[in-house]
């Protein structure tokens, strides 16, 4: 193949796609849609569901305060600490909760593999950020909140190219 | 006597024609890592190398954490080639452990490893074209990358950094429609990805940029120890996928591409014939894999191995990647030592870059599938 013909076809490569439809996901007014609710964890079967791992989901009327999870925590990120809750729950004598600082979680989901009671789940939740650290420490009473996610847009392909809808 | 000074900070009385010049650590088109270049006018006389701007010691942090802790950071080198770097480690562990991994795993293992081979070479084929200034061959690969990692995150649950691979198979099972949105996707992106010929790959412009810069020969590619594309550029046929299957690499039909050049067009275009060999490894095992089953080996917490040790190795992104482990009763492994592709290739690059104008240092710089932060470990 000679240079001209060769620089020819380059460009035209290049021009062909100002047809194809444009993939960019427009991310604060689009948001992705997931599979699930996240990534869950069926400590009978020992085998995770899939989902996504995004911010954690504390369900107080099944944690018993083992401490499970801030054990497996503590080689990987140490975000976990116990803490007091005044909740009065017969399963849970100690009356302590897991609250996790998302400013050192890495979204490893260890923590939901290590719970045998189906009480810590992660939410689609993806959007943590704030402007003080404090703000990234999470309580139990604030993990509890299931969390609202825009899902609307999903990746489709059809005869000019895949696009984000 | 005075005390020796590291190589790069002496001070060397040299030729008047010769200048030393420092490219990075902080200059993008070398990584976190810093080249002490020679130069005679506009020729490279001499390069030295100087990696180690980003140790973070995942292997000593390996021994005081147990087998399942040290997942999520032993992937941090190669973030966006996570699964192939534990791939080793979780075969590792398993056989330090003794456990059987389920047909059904093996298959989404290496489903998953190959969709993350061709999300690492994609990432690595737009540096690559940002390099050489062709601002195109940045922006395609790096939007349909995105497809994939979409994939990905649909099974794993994260974009990059999965933790997917445990010893004894898979954190999760595949969502339902799995095999569907899988072949549409890989179909799709095997059809963009063969459009990169006629823009890059066949362009002329590249091929008088890359082709004949820094010539490898099959002698020395093999003497110095190269691993990965830059082995397979220069002639030799070596793939662990095809040489010690594991896993379910035994039962598929796996091609690797050679070329002969060993010029740094040869190592740029095998990482992009091996996209289309991860897409046909991916539709191979679709179809063989089992529909049902289990997928993860239920593990008893705290597992420990005996008085043994183990040495895994895989093909990742880069190259054959080691894993070393050694046990000794505890639930710790005593020792983790990751024998990575990027430090091996690392090692030519003197070689190559003598003689090379300084123009040419980007081309052949990253034609060598070198991640920095992965060699350092």
């Amino acid at each position: 193949m000679g240079t001209a013909t060769g620089i020819i076809k380059a460009l035209n490569s290049g021009v062909k796609h100002l047809a194809v439809k444009r993939f960019t996901l427009r991310y604060p007014e689009q948001k992705l849609k997931f599979v699930g609710d996240g990534y869950q964890f069926d400590p009978t079967t020992g085998v995770g569901i899939a989902g996504y791992k995004g911010r954690h989901m504390l369900f107080h009327d099944k944690c018993t305060g083992c401490q499970l999870c801030a054990i497996a925590c503590e080689g990987v990120a140490e975000a976990i600490g116990m803490v007091k809750v005044q909740e009065e729950w017969k399963h849970n004598k100690k009356a302590i909760m897991p609250q996790i600082d998302y400013g050192k979680c890495v979204f490893c989901g260890l923590c939901v593999d290590a719970c045998p009671f189906y009480a810590l789940y992660m939410t689609n939740d993806y959007e943590l950020s704030s402007f003080t650290k404090e703000a990234l420490i999470y309580t139990p009473a604030q993990l509890q909140v299931k969390p609202y996610v825009q899902q609307d847009a999903e990746i489709i392909f059809d005869a000019r190219g895949a696009t984000h809808g | 006597m005075a005390t020796q000074l590291p190589p790069g900070l002496q001070l060397e009385k040299l030729d008047e024609r010769i200048m030393t010049l420092n490219v990075g650590p902080q200059h993008p088109g070398s990584g976190h890592m810093r080249l002490i270049i020679k130069v005679d006018g506009d020729y490279i006389v001499s390069c030295d190398p100087d990696p180690g701007y980003v140790h973070r010691g995942e292997e000593k942090m390996a021994e005081y954490r147990n087998y399942i802790q040290n997942i999520p950071h032993l992937e941090r080198p190669v973030i966006h080639d996570s699964c192939n770097i534990l791939y080793p480690y979780c075969l590792g562990v398993e056989e330090l452990l003794g456990l059987e991994v389920p047909e059904r795993a093996q298959y989404l293992r290496v489903i998953a490893s190959e969709l993350n081979r061709c999300v690492y070479i994609q990432y690595w084929l737009a540096i690559y074209g940002i390099f050489l200034g062709h601002s195109t061959m940045f922006m395609w690969p790096a939007g349909d990358r995105e497809l994939l990692i979409d994939l990905l995150e649909k099974i794993t649950g994260a974009r990059v950094t999965h933790a997917y691979f445990v010893p004894g198979g898979i954190r999760n099972d595949v969502p339902a429609n799995f095999e569907d949105m899988c072949l549409k996707r890989v179909n799709y992106f095997e059809k963009r990805i063969k459009e990169y010929a006629a823009i890059f790959y066949d362009n002329p412009i590249l091929i008088s940029r890359t082709r004949g810069a820094g010539v490898l020969s099959r002698e020395d590619a093999i003497r110095l120890g190269t691993t990965g594309s830059t082995l397979r550029a220069s002639g030799v046929d070596f793939d662990l996928r095809k040489k010690e299957p594991y896993d379910a690499y035994g039962e598929l039909d796996v091609h690797s591409d050679v070329l002969k050049d060993g010029d740094s067009y040869a190592r740029s275009k095998i990482p992009w014939l091996d996209m289309f060999e991860s897409c046909n490894i991916i539709r191979q095992a679709l179809q063989k894999m089992p529909k049902s089953g289990s997928v993860r080996v239920k593990l008893k917490p705290n597992p420990k191995g005996g008085n043994d040790e183990v040495y895994k190795r895989v093909e990742s992104g880069r190259g054959s990647l080691g894993c070393y482990i050694v046990s000794r009763s505890k639930p710790e492994p005593y020792r983790v030592k990751l024998s990575v592709g990027s430090f091996r290739n690392l090692i030519c690059m003197p070689y190559l870059l003598k003689g090379e104008k300084l123009g040419n240092m980007p081309a052949v710089y990253w034609s060598l599938n070198y991640w920095p932060v992965e060699a350092d470990r």
